[in-house]
C-alpha cells in the first residue's frame, strides 16, 4: 500500500472570535488522497475549504488532529518543496515580467538555476503564454490565472494544490486547464482540486469529498455521486393519444410522466422497460431515444448540503 | 533568503521609493558640495568655506563639515527610510500575496528577514549615496581622511535597523502601513525625551513609579538621538565615548526582530 500524497485524521480548527465566541471552521475531517490521482474537494462558502487547503500548506495551524503532506508535517519546508500552490486569490506585483515572476517563485521552492532557465520557457508554452511579451501588470485575468498555474508548476511538483483554477478563464481556457491536469496526472502527479465549477470537478476528478460546515459529509467516485436514479427517459417521435396509452397500461403503478415528446419513467426492472419499449414500437410509435436518468454532481451535492441526503 | 532580498530591492525600484530615495540622495549631495569649498589662500594653506561661515583651515572644517552633514541628513534620512522601507515589509502579508510565498518551500522567517535586510539596504545605499561625495571631495581636496564619516554611518544605522524592527513587529498583527509608522515614528520622537529624562519626565512625573517606569522604557528602547550625537562626537574626535546606547540598540533589535520572526512562524493565517 502507497503512503497518501495527502493524509489527514480528526482535524479540527477552532477560531475565537473577540468576544470569546468559538467558531468552528473544521470539525473531524479526515480524507486521504493517494499518489498520481486528481482529488476534488467541493462545498459551499464558509464549508472550510480554504481553512482545509491552508492547514495543508502550513499557512494555518490545526486546533485538533494531523495533516499529513507527503508523509511530513506541512509546517516542514522540505515538504512543501514538493508541492504547487495556486491560491484562488492571487496578487500578481505588477513589477514583474512572466519569466522573473516564475524565477522568483522557483527560487523560494528551491529550484536552481540551470534548472528554471530550462523549464520556465517550456512551462510558458504549457500555460498557453508562450508568445506573451509584456508585463505582468498588463495581464487580463485569464492570463494571470495561467501565470498562476505556470508557478505551481514551476518547482516540478509532486502534488498541487489548485483553488479555483479556471476561475477567469473563458471555455477553451477552461478546457485546456481540463485537459493539462489530466495530463499532469498521467505523469503521476497528484491534484487537490477545490473548485465551485462542479461540472469539471465530475469531468477530472478521481475522487470527491464534499465537505459541509466544517465537516466531510460525503466522499465518493464521481460515478458513485452521479449514479443512475432508477428512471429512464424515453423520447419518441409524436406523443399521441395512443402512445400515451400503451405508455400508462404497461407502467401500471409505477412513476411514467410525460412532457411533451419525453416519458419519464421509473420501472420495476429492466424487462418492464423492455416491455414499454416493445408496446410502444406495436402501437406504433417511433423511438428515438433511451437513456437512464443519472444524477450530476451539483443535484448530488445540493442535495447533500440542503439535508436532503439521496 | 537572498532570492527574497533581491526581489524586494527590484520591488522598492518598482515602487518608486528606492528612486525616490537615491534622487533625494542625490540632491542632498548636490546641495552640500554646492554650499562648500576648498581654496588655497595666499600663503598655500588650503581653507574650506560653507556657506556664509568664516573660512575654516581643515583639521576644523573638515570634521564640522562632515558633522554638520550628519545632522542634516541623519534624522531626514531616518525617516524619509521609514516611509520608504515600511511598505516592503506590510508587502510581505498582503492577502493573495502571502499565500504565493509562504506556502513555497522557503520558511516564513527567512523570507521576511530578506525583506528586512533588503530595507536596511536601501537605507544604508543611499545615506551613503548622500554623504560620502562630501566626505570623498574633503578627502580629495584636504588630504584629511574622512573614514570617521563611515564608522559614523554604521552607527547611525543601528537606529534605522531598530526602528524597522519596531515597524517588523507591529506589521504581523494587524493590516497596512500606517501603524508600523506610527509605532516606529514614536519610538524616535520619544528618544531624545527619554535620553533627558530627568529634564522632560522629571518635571512632569514626580512618582517614584512612574520614573522607574521610564528609566526602564529608557533602557529598553532604542536610543536614537543619543547614537546621532555618538555619530558627531566620532567624528569629531575619533573616539567612542560610550558604547552603552550601540550595544543596547543592538541588542534591542536583535530581540524584537528575534520576537516577529518567531511570532511569523507560529502564526496562523
Amino acid at each position: 500500500m502507497t503512503s497518501p500524497a495527502v493524509e489527514v485524521r480528526d482535524l479540527g480548527k477552532t477560531y475565537r472570535t473577540l468576544r470569546g465566541t468559538a467558531v468552528s471552521a473544521l470539525d473531524g475531517v479526515s480524507l486521504r488522497v493517494e499518489p498520481g490521482t486528481i482529488f476534488g474537494l467541493i462545498g459551499q462558502n464558509g464549508a472550510g475549504k480554504t481553512t482545509l487547503i491552508k492547514i495543508l500548506l502550513g499557512l494555518g495551524t490545526p486546533t485538533a488532529g494531523v495533516a499529513r503532506l507527503l508523509g511530513s508535517s506541512p509546517r516542514d519546508p522540505a515538504a512543501r518543496r514538493r508541492v504547487g500552490y495556486l491560491p484562488e486569490q492571487m496578487r500578481l506585483p505588477d513589477y514583474f515580467q512572466a519569466k522573473n515572476f516564475l524565477r522568483y517563485m522557483g527560487r523560494l521552492n528551491g529550484v536552481d538555476r540551470a534548472a528554471m532557465e530550462r523549464r520556465i520557457p517550456a512551462l510558458l508554452e504549457r500555460v498557453g503564454l508562450g508568445d506573451v511579451r509584456k508585463p505582468v501588470k498588463a495581464y487580463s485575468k485569464g492570463m494571470q490565472q495561467r501565470l498562476g498555474l505556470a508557478q505551481a508548476l514551476v518547482s516540478d511538483p509532486e502534488v498541487l494544490f489548485l483553488d479555483e483554477p479556471t476561475d477567469g478563464l473563458d471555455p477553451l481556457g477552461r478546457k485546456d486547464v481540463r485537459d493539462l491536469l489530466v495530463q499532469l496526472r498521467s505523469e503521476g502527479k497528484t491534484i487537490f482540486l477545490n473548485s465551485h465549477l462542479l461540472s469539471e470537478v465530475e469531468l477530472v476528478c478521481d475522487r470527491i469529498v464534499i465537505l459541509n460546515k466544517g465537516k466531510v459529509a460525503r466522499a465518493a467516485t464521481p460515478d458513485e455521486f452521479t449514479r443512475g436514479t432508477g428512471e429512464y427517459l424515453v423520447r419518441v417521435a409524436v406523443a399521441d393519444d395512443a402512445a400515451r396509452a400503451a405508455a400508462a397500461a404497461v407502467a401500471g403503478d409505477r412513476k411514467a410522466e410525460w412532457e411533451q415528446n419525453t416519458l419519464r419513467i421509473a420501472p420495476r426492472d429492466r424487462a418492464q422497460l423492455n416491455s414499454l419499449l416493445d408496446r410502444l414500437r406495436s402501437v406504433p410509435v417511433e423511438i428515438e431515444a433511451v437513456e437512464p436518468v443519472r444524477l450530476s454532481l451539483e443535484d448530488f451535492f445540493l442535495q447533500v448540503v440542503s439535508g436532503e441526503e439521496p | 533568503m537572498f532570492a527574497t532580498y533581491m526581489n524586494s530591492l527590484r520591488e522598492s525600484m518598482s515602487r518608486r521609493v528606492a528612486l525616490v530615495l537615491f534622487g533625494v540622495a542625490i540632491l542632498v549631495a548636490i546641495a552640500f558640495n554646492a554650499v562648500m569649498h576648498v581654496r588655497t589662500a595666499g600663503d598655500g594653506a588650503k581653507m574650506i568655506f560653507v556657506g556664509m561661515q568664516p573660512p575654516m583651515p581643515p583639521a576644523i572644517g573638515v570634521p564640522s563639515v562632515l558633522e554638520s552633514e550628519l545632522r542634516a541628513t541623519g534624522s531626514l534620512w531616518l525617516l524619509l527610510a521609514l516611509f520608504a522601507a515600511t511598505p516592503l515589509l506590510t508587502a510581505t502579508l498582503e492577502k493573495g500575496w502571502l499565500e504565493l510565498t509562504f506556502s513555497k518551500g522557503t520558511a516564513r522567517w527567512r523570507i521576511f528577514l530578506g525583506r528586512y535586510l533588503a530595507s536596511l539596504t536601501l537605507y544604508s545605499a543611499t545615506f551613503v549615496l548622500a554623504t560620502l561625495p562630501v566626505a570623498l571631495r574633503l578627502w580629495w581636496t584636504t588630504g584629511i581622511g574622512t573614514w570617521r564619516m563611515g564608522m559614523a554611518l554604521l552607527i547611525q544605522t543601528f537606529s534605522f535597523a531598530a526602528l524597522l524592527a519596531v515597524a517588523a513587529l507591529v506589521t504581523l498583527p494587524q493590516k497596512g502601513v500606517a501603524l508600523p509608522l506610527i509605532g516606529s515614528v514614536a519610538i524616535w520622537v520619544l528618544s531624545p525625551s527619554l535620553a533627558l529624562r530627568q529634564e522632560t519626565f522629571y518635571r512632569i512625573f514626580s512618582s517614584h513609579v512612574v520614573r522607574g517606569i521610564v528609566d526602564w522604557a529608557y533602557r529598553i528602547l532604542p536610543k536614537c538621538s543619543e547614537l546621532e550625537d555618538l555619530c558627531v562626537s566620532y567624528i569629531q574626535r575619533g573616539t567612542i565615548a560610550s558604547s552603552w546606547p550601540v550595544w543596547s540598540t543592538g541588542v534591542f533589535t536583535l530581540a524584537v526582530l528575534g520576537t516577529t520572526l518567531w511570532a511569523l512562524e507560529r502564526k496562523s493565517f
